[in-house]
């Protein structure tokens, strides 16, 4: 009996042992989640390499000047998405720097297209004619538009600049308001999609 | 209870082998293998160390001392305030107590359920208890493996005990017995080929170490589940104003305070649009003007582009979709105004959420920006308005009969244009000069047209706005499954005890028939129970053989009850 009651002794231990190291580590890491704080994800920027791109979902809706906008009819050219509102403070500040890139890369086969999230039409245009954006952006109030987004990539809050390669792929991301040079970093980036 | 009280006969078994002590061999603690660990001392080897600690651990006293520190440390947690819950309060605590503060937040005081020293009692705690778990359960499957020990052979030695004549031959007195018992779901051990006598051992009871390991498993089941809710849970704050869409997204919330391994992508993407909200309030009695219902009526729709449905939201009545709760937890007024410059043109218009100043009144304050007309007001909203004979504007009645606003309106910069995010219930009217004529009082379609051609503004409307409490917390489900059952297992193992009975018989003196004699025997007989059902059983036992055995069991009970 001597030798079969060793081994049960035995295995059981290894068992009993094996579960709370599991549990241990499991718990460490658990611990490890629960007191570090999250990275600190303001301005920062997100690229995706050529053929990790996730694909941007499509798109139909009112333009805030009335008229329909279907993001389908992009694909070809590469998109600069921006989800703004304008009540929101950092999106008025960058708006300038948008407008002057559409300016220089409108002719190079760059569209840009604002997304207004949570404000009226009446509100976004007075924005858009005292600032002087000649790009077009749709009506969005309640961000269905922004729910499809977060869905493939880490659109989280406004504002957040989203360039679309020429394949309908999301090239990659402001989050915040956007720099000059962070833009012309993304759109070279974006060109690139093999 | 933890203890096993040994009969005081049990020496009285003979050497029988197994039967030595009926429950000599089995294992004392109810809190596990453990159980005893604290009172040995620490041997001196390294691996004795190490195999001491860890009886210390999985002890039943370390256990209880655990759950007692974690009580203890969730009391900071609901006393004082906690930065997931009320960041304001943490903020107001540092501005009253300075210096204590800081050592406060460094001894994890403000975010109690996340800080190290918690964890710590949740691990050990775990620990602990799947320590005495799995050698239990290993040991439950063991004793159910194992038939019951023989029958010892003095029998009248057993706590409790009686014997009847029987015209039935010893073999089939047993066998009789054995019916019985087996009737009465007891597992039974017949002796072997080649052992000698007529006997019968019977057990049942194994029910309460199964509720007591049900228990522990459950306890665990708990700690996994609070565990669960706190990593992939989230909670959310949304304000949506009548009319209004919402999609569920982190850049639309209002407050969002997800679990450690939630990322935006997790959300249930759900969509919802408020059509409108009904508050109901007592128009007469005492208690004039106290809510009498709220009804928010919603479409909503659990993925995008899909089937639409409409439902209503109330206090004690949450949306569910796609198992996250949407709960109705206030609501206001939101005035619309349309700001206008000189010639007309319009560059606000929007329904402007104002937030109760007065709860029963619901007279409420709120700001209007038209940063592009550089216009900002600070308003008050009066529901049912009314002018006091020393001028001052009162709200009567919580609902909207005589809406009226009162508007002090400023010129200049807004700062909205700094790139710094600013709240939208607040202006910062530094450097910004007041409007001649404010405060201004406007009743509904009333336009306020400013001095020194600034353009004008209309109070054009009033919508009501609701706020929306999102909840998803996966772990309550499988904590209020595992409390139950923690609660079942500890009824099972209060109520069913672990006992034996024993049947030998001899051939009869007088040639013919048996002397049948039974034992009775019960580990931790706490309720007492275990006297009568073996006095009905050895009657029962007795009467078998049909009405001429009817003399009964003559009972030599020892007398063991209450132990």
């Amino acid at each position: 009996m001597a030798g079969p009651t060793l081994f049960t002794v035995k295995r059981r231990t290894v068992i009993t042992t094996a579960t709370v190291v599991v549990v241990l580590l499991a718990g460490a890491l658990a611990v490890t989640l629960l007191t570090s704080g999250k990275g600190d994800a303001s301005d920062a920027m997100v690229e995706y390499q050529a053929g990790h791109r996730p694909l941007a979902p499509d798109f139909t809706a009112t333009s805030v000047t009335g008229k329909p906008i279907t993001f389908a009819s992009y694909r070809g050219k590469t998109v600069v998405l921006n989800f703004w509102g304008s009540w929101c403070p950092p999106c008025r500040d960058e708006a300038p720097t948008l407008e002057v890139l559409a300016q220089q890369y409108g002719p190079k086969g760059v569209d840009f297209l604002g997304d207004d999230v949570n404000d009226t039409p009446q509100n976004a245009v007075a924005f858009e004619q005292s600032v002087g954006i000649t790009y077009p952006s749709v009506n969005d109030p309640g961000y269905a538009i922004v729910q499809d987004f977060s869905q493939v990539a880490p659109v989280s809050d406004t504002p957040t600049t989203v360039v679309i390669d020429r394949t309908g792929h999301i090239a990659g991301m402001v989050l915040g308001s956007v720099t000059y040079a962070q833009m012309t970093k993304l759109l070279n980036f974006a060109a690139v999609t093999q | 209870m933890t203890d096993v009280h040994t009969p005081p006969s049990a020496e009285a078994a003979e050497d029988e082998g197994e039967a030595t002590g009926p429950f000599a061999g089995d294992d004392s603690g109810v809190a596990g293998g453990g159980g005893t660990g604290g009172t040995a001392g620490p041997p001196q080897a390294g691996a004795g160390w190490l195999r001491w600690m860890w009886r210390q651990l999985t002890s039943m006293r370390t256990a209880l001392i655990l759950l007692f520190l974690l009580a203890l440390g969730s009391v900071p947690g609901s006393v004082l305030p906690q930065q997931g819950a009320d960041p304001a309060a943490v903020t107001a605590y540092y501005t009253e107590h300075p210096w204590l503060a800081p050592v406060m937040n460094d001894l994890g005081l403000f975010n109690v359920f996340a800080a190290p020293w918690f964890a710590a009692i949740y691990l050990l705690l775990f620990a602990s208890l799947i320590g005495c778990v799995v050698p239990r359960t290993f040991k439950l499957v063991g004793s159910a493996r194992t038939p019951p020990p023989r029958a010892p052979r003095n029998l009248a030695r057993l706590p409790h005990s009686a014997s009847y004549p029987s015209v039935l031959a010893p073999d089939a007195a047993v066998d009789a017995a054995a019916a019985v018992l087996s009737g009465a779901r007891f597992r039974l051990r017949r002796p072997a080929d080649g052992d000698k006598g007529h006997w019968l051992s019977a057990e049942k009871g194994y029910l309460r170490e199964v509720g007591n390991l049900v228990f522990h498993l459950s306890l665990l089941g708990v700690l996994v589940s609070i565990a669960l809710g706190g990593l992939f849970g989230y909670k959310a704050d949304k304000l949506m104003v009548e009319g209004s869409q919402f999609s569920d997204t982190t850049s639309a919330l209002d407050e969002f305070h997800p679990g450690r391994l939630v990322t935006g992508s997790d959300l249930a993407p759900f969509s919802l649009t408020l059509n409108k909200f009904t508050a109901t309030y007592l128009t007469s009695g005492q208690s004039i003007g106290q809510p009498e219902s709220f009804i928010a009526n919603v479409t909503y729709a659990a993925t995008p582009g899909g089937r639409q449905r409409t439902d209503n939201i109330e206090v004690n009545h949450p949306l569910s979709v796609d198992s996250v709760k949407v709960y109705l937890i206030g609501h206001g007024y939101a005035p619309v105004f349309k700001v206008a410059n000189a010639k007309g043109q319009v560059s606000y218009e929007e329904a402007t959420p104002f937030i109760p100043a007065n709860t029963s009144s619901l007279l409420s304050d709120g700001v209007v920006k038209a940063p592009e007309d550089s216009l900002g007001f600070e308003g008050v909203f009066v529901p049912t308005a009314v002018m006091t004979s020393n001028g001052t504007l009162e709200s009567l009645f919580p609902a909207a009969d005589n809406p009226e606003v009162s508007l002090i309106g400023y010129s200049g910069n807004l700062g909205m244009n700094d790139g710094v995010p600013q709240s939208v219930y607040q202006l910062d009217t530094t450097g910004m000069t007041k409007v001649s004529g404010s405060p201004h009082l406007m009743s509904q379609g009333q336009t306020w047209t400013l001095p020194g051609g600034r353009g004008s503004i209309t109070y054009v409307g009033t919508k009501q706005w609701v706020s929306l409490a999102i909840t998803y917390d996966p772990g309550q489900v499988p904590a209020l499954v595992c409390a139950l059952l923690a609660i079942a297992g500890l009824l099972l193992s209060f109520f069913v005890r672990r006992r034996r009975v024993f049947v030998r018989a001899v051939p009869a003196a007088s040639g013919t028939g048996s002397v049948v004699t039974v034992g009775g025997l019960t580990r931790s007989d706490a309720s007492g129970g275990f006297e009568d059902e073996f006095a009905s059983l050895s009657a029962e036992l007795a009467g078998l053989d049909g009405p001429d055995g009817s003399d009964g069991p003559l009972p030599n009970n020892q007398s063991e009850t209450g132990a």
